[in-house]
C-alpha cells in the first residue's frame, strides 16, 4: 500500500513540474518581446529596459526556466503588472468564490445524479429512463454561457426571483449567498448531473454482468434491494473517479460563468488579466487551476485505493 | 454490396438517422447563405425586429438578418471545429501510435500529454490564445493542443493492445520496419476508434469554440460565429430574446447530433460499447417481464466470461 502511495506521489510531482513547464513555454511563445507587449505602445525605451530587467528576460532561457521553477517552489509566482504586487496573494484571494461554486455544484450534482440513475436502472425501458436519457444527451450539449443567459432572462429578469449577478460570502451572509449562487450552480449542475448520470449508468450496466447478482436474486432479494445494496456500491467506485476527472470541465465552466454572473473568483481575475495582458496573473491562475485539478484527482485516487479492497490488499 | 449497406442500415437505424441530420445541418449551413438574406447587410432602420415578415428570426442590433447570420456563423464555426478535429486526430494519432509502439519515447510523450490534460480546456485555450494573439489561426492552434491528448490517449491504449497480436510479432520477426508495421498493420486497425474520437472531438470543439468566441477570444466580428453572435446579442437579451436563442439552439443541435453520431459509430466498432448497448436493448425488451431480463442478463454474463 505505502509503495503504491509513494509512486502516486512521485507521479503527482512529475505532472506538476510538467504543468509548470508547459506554462513556461506557452507564455514564451509570444511573438516578439514580452516586455514591449506588456509595456504597451506608449512606453519609452528606458521603461521597456527596466521591465525586461524585472521580468528577468536578460538571462538565457534555461536560467529563466530554472528561476521560474525555483520561484514556484517557494510560492513566487512573479509580479502582477496591473496590481504592482506579488501575483500569488492576489490569486489566492480570488480562490474562495471559485471553490465555493465548484464544490456546491459537485455535491448537489452527485446528490441528484445518484438517485436519478438508480431509479432509471430499476426500469431501463420505463418512461423515466427514456426521459432522463434524452435529457442527458441534450444537457451535455448545452453551452454553459448560453443557458446562463437564458436562465437569467427567465428567473432574474422576467420572474424577478433571483439577482442577475453578484456574490455574497456564504460564511458571513448565507442567505444572500444562496440567492446569488442559485443560478450559477444550477447552470453548472445541468452539465454535471448529465455527465455523472451517464457514467454511473454505464457503470451500473457493466456491473449487471456479474454472476453474483444471480446468487442475490436466487436467494429471493427484490430487484430494488439487489440494485441498491449490491450493484450501486460496486458501480459507484469507478463512477467516483469521474467526479474527479470532470472537475477540469467544472472549473472551466466556473471560469466562464464568473464573468457572466460577476463573481469575484479566479475566472473573473483571469478574464481581467487577459484584458490588461497581466502575464503573471494569467500564468499563475492557469497553474493554480491545473494544480488543483491534479491534486484533487490524486486525492480521489487515494480514496479509491482505500475504498476498493482489490487495490487495498495488493 | 448494396445488400450489405441495406442490412447495415437496417441494423443501425439510429446511426443512419443521425448521419442524415448531420448532412442536413452541413448542407443548410453551406448552401443556406446563398438563398437567405445577406448576413452582412446592415440596415439601421430595421434594428432588433422581432421574428416576422422582416426576417424569420428577426434582425440584430445592426439590422442584419439573424437567420442569415446563424447560417453564415454555422459555416465558420463548423469548419473551424472540423479543422480542429482533423488536426487533433492526425497529431494525436501520430503521438498515440509512436508512444504505444516505442516504449521509451512513449513514456515521455504520454507524460507531456498528461500535463496538457491537467488544464481545463477553456483555461488552456485562453492562455494559448492570449500568448499567440486572438484570431482564428491561434484558436485552431489552441484547441488542437487542447484536444490532441484526448485522442493520443485513446489511440495509445488501442495500439498497446494491438501490439501484442500474433501478426505484429510475425511482421516484426520477418524484419518489417517499425514505421511500416505502424502504417500497414496498426493504423488500419486503429482507424475506427480514431474516427469515433474525431467525431466526439468535433462536438467538443464546437462547444469550446462557442465559449472562446463568446469571451471575445476566438474569431473576431464582423465574421459571425455562433459564440460571438451570443456575445453580441447579450446586451439585447431582454428586448430581443431570439437574437440570443437562435445561435444557442444551433450549437445544441449540432453538438447533440455529433455526439449521437460518435456514440453510434462507437457502438458499431467498439466491442465493449456494443456489449453494453446490446445489454441495454435486451433489458428494455424484457423490461415488462423482469424474469426474462434476468435470464438473458445471466446468459450474457457467462458468455462474456467464457
Amino acid at each position: 500500500m505505502l509503495p503504491l502511495i509513494l509512486r502516486r506521489l512521485r507521479d503527482l510531482v512529475i505532472v506538476l513540474i510538467l504543468v509548470a513547464t508547459a506554462i513556461f513555454f506557452i507564455v514564451r511563445i509570444i511573438p516578439g518581446d514580452p516586455a514591449i507587449a506588456i509595456a504597451g505602445d506608449q512606453a519609452t525605451q528606458a521603461q521597456i529596459d527596466a521591465l525586461r530587467q524585472t521580468l528577468g528576460l536578460e538571462a538565457p532561457l534555461w536560467l529563466q526556466y530554472l528561476q521560474f521553477l525555483g520561484g514556484l517552489a517557494i510560492g513566487d509566482f512573479g509580479t502582477s503588472t496591473t496590481f504592482n504586487s506579488p501575483a500569488l496573494p492576489i490569486i489566492l484571494a480570488s480562490l474562495p468564490p471559485t471553490l465555493v461554486l465548484a464544490l456546491t455544484a459537485t455535491v448537489l450534482s452527485v446528490a441528484v445524479a445518484v438517485p436519478l440513475t438508480v431509479a432509471t436502472a430499476l426500469h431501463p425501458g420505463g418512461l423515466l429512463a427514456r426521459v432522463v436519457n434524452r435529457t442527458n444527451a441534450v444537457a451535455v450539449a448545452v453551452p454553459e454561457f448560453w443557458i446562463a443567459l437564458i436562465l437569467t432572462l427567465f428567473f432574474a429578469v422576467r420572474l424577478r426571483l433571483l439577482p442577475v449577478s453578484g456574490y455574497a460570502d456564504p460564511f458571513s451572509d448565507p442567505l444572500g449567498a444562496i440567492r446569488f449562487l442559485a443560478l450559477p450552480v444550477i447552470v453548472l449542475m445541468i452539465n454535471q448531473v448529465a455527465v455523472f448520470s451517464l457514467n454511473l449508468r454505464e457503470s451500473v450496466i457493466g456491473e449487471m454482468l456479474h454472476l453474483y447478482l444471480r446468487t442475490a436474486r436466487a436467494k429471493g432479494l427484490r430487484e430494488r434491494v439487489v440494485l441498491v445494496r449490491h450493484v450501486v456500491p460496486n458501480a459507484a467506485l469507478p463512477a467516483m473517479t469521474v467526479v474527479g476527472l470532470n472537475l477540469g470541465t467544472l472549473l472551466g465552466g466556473v471560469v466562464v460563468l464568473e464573468t457572466i454572473f460577476v463573481i469575484p473568483g479566479l475566472g473573473s481575475l483571469l478574464n481581467q488579466a487577459v484584458g490588461t495582458r497581466d502575464y503573471a496573473i494569467i500564468q499563475g491562475v492557469t497553474i493554480i487551476v491545473a494544480a488543483m485539478f491534479v491534486l484533487i484527482n490524486f486525492l480521489v485516487d487515494l480514496a479509491y485505493m482505500f475504498a476498493d479492497p482489490k487495490v487495498r490488499v495488493s | 454490396m448494396m445488400d450489405r449497406i441495406r442490412s447495415f442500415a437496417r441494423a443501425h437505424r439510429e446511426l443512419v438517422v443521425w448521419m442524415t441530420v448531420l448532412v442536413v445541418i452541413l448542407l443548410v449551413c453551406v448552401l443556406g447563405p446563398a438563398f437567405s438574406a445577406d448576413a452582412f447587410a446592415q440596415d439601421p432602420l430595421r434594428r432588433l425586429l422581432p421574428p416576422g415578415p422582416g426576417g424569420v428570426l428577426g434582425t440584430d442590433a445592426f439590422g442584419r438578418d439573424i437567420l442569415a447570420r446563424v447560417l453564415a456563423a454555422g459555416r465558420v464555426s463548423l469548419s473551424i471545429a472540423a479543422i480542429i478535429a482533423l488536426a487533433a486526430s492526425v497529431v494525436g494519432s501520430a503521438i498515440g501510435m509512436v508512444s504505444g509502439y516505442a516504449s521509451a519515447a512513449g513514456a515521455v510523450l504520454m507524460r507531456a500529454m498528461d500535463a496538457l490534460m491537467a488544464f481545463p480546456g477553456i483555461v488552456l485555450s485562453i492562455a494559448l490564445v492570449t500568448a499567440i494573439g486572438p484570431g482564428e489561426v491561434s484558436e485552431v492552434i489552441a484547441l488542437t493542443v487542447v484536444f490532441t491528448p484526448l485522442i493520443a490517449r485513446v489511440v495509445r491504449s488501442r495500439v498497446l493492445s494491438l501490439a501484442t497480436r500474433g501478426y505484429i510479432t510475425a511482421a516484426r520477426s520477418a524484419g518489417m520496419a517499425g514505421w511500416k508495421i505502424l502504417l500497414v498493420h496498426i493504423l488500419p486497425n486503429a482507424l475506427p476508434i480514431i474516427l469515433v474520437q474525431a467525431v466526439l472531438v468535433f462536438a467538443a470543439a464546437l462547444l469550446l469554440d462557442g465559449t472562446l468566441s463568446f469571451l471575445g477570444m476566438g474569431v473576431q466580428p464582423p465574421t459571425p460565429t455562433w459564440g460571438n453572435m451570443i456575445a453580441e446579442a447579450r446586451p439585447y437579451l431582454v428586448i430581443a430574446p431570439t437574437f440570443v436563442i437562435a445561435p444557442g439552439v444551433a450549437i445544441i443541435l449540432a453538438v447533440v447530433t455529433l455526439n449521437a453520431l460518435g456514440n453510434g459509430i462507437r457502438d458499431v466498432v467498439d466491442p465493449r460499447a456494443r456489449t453494453l448497448s446490446n445489454l441495454i436493448r435486451v433489458q428494455r425488451r424484457h423490461d415488462t417481464t423482469m424474469r426474462g431480463s434476468r435470464r438473458s442478463l445471466a446468459t450474457k454474463g457467462s458468455l462474456s466470461r467464457g
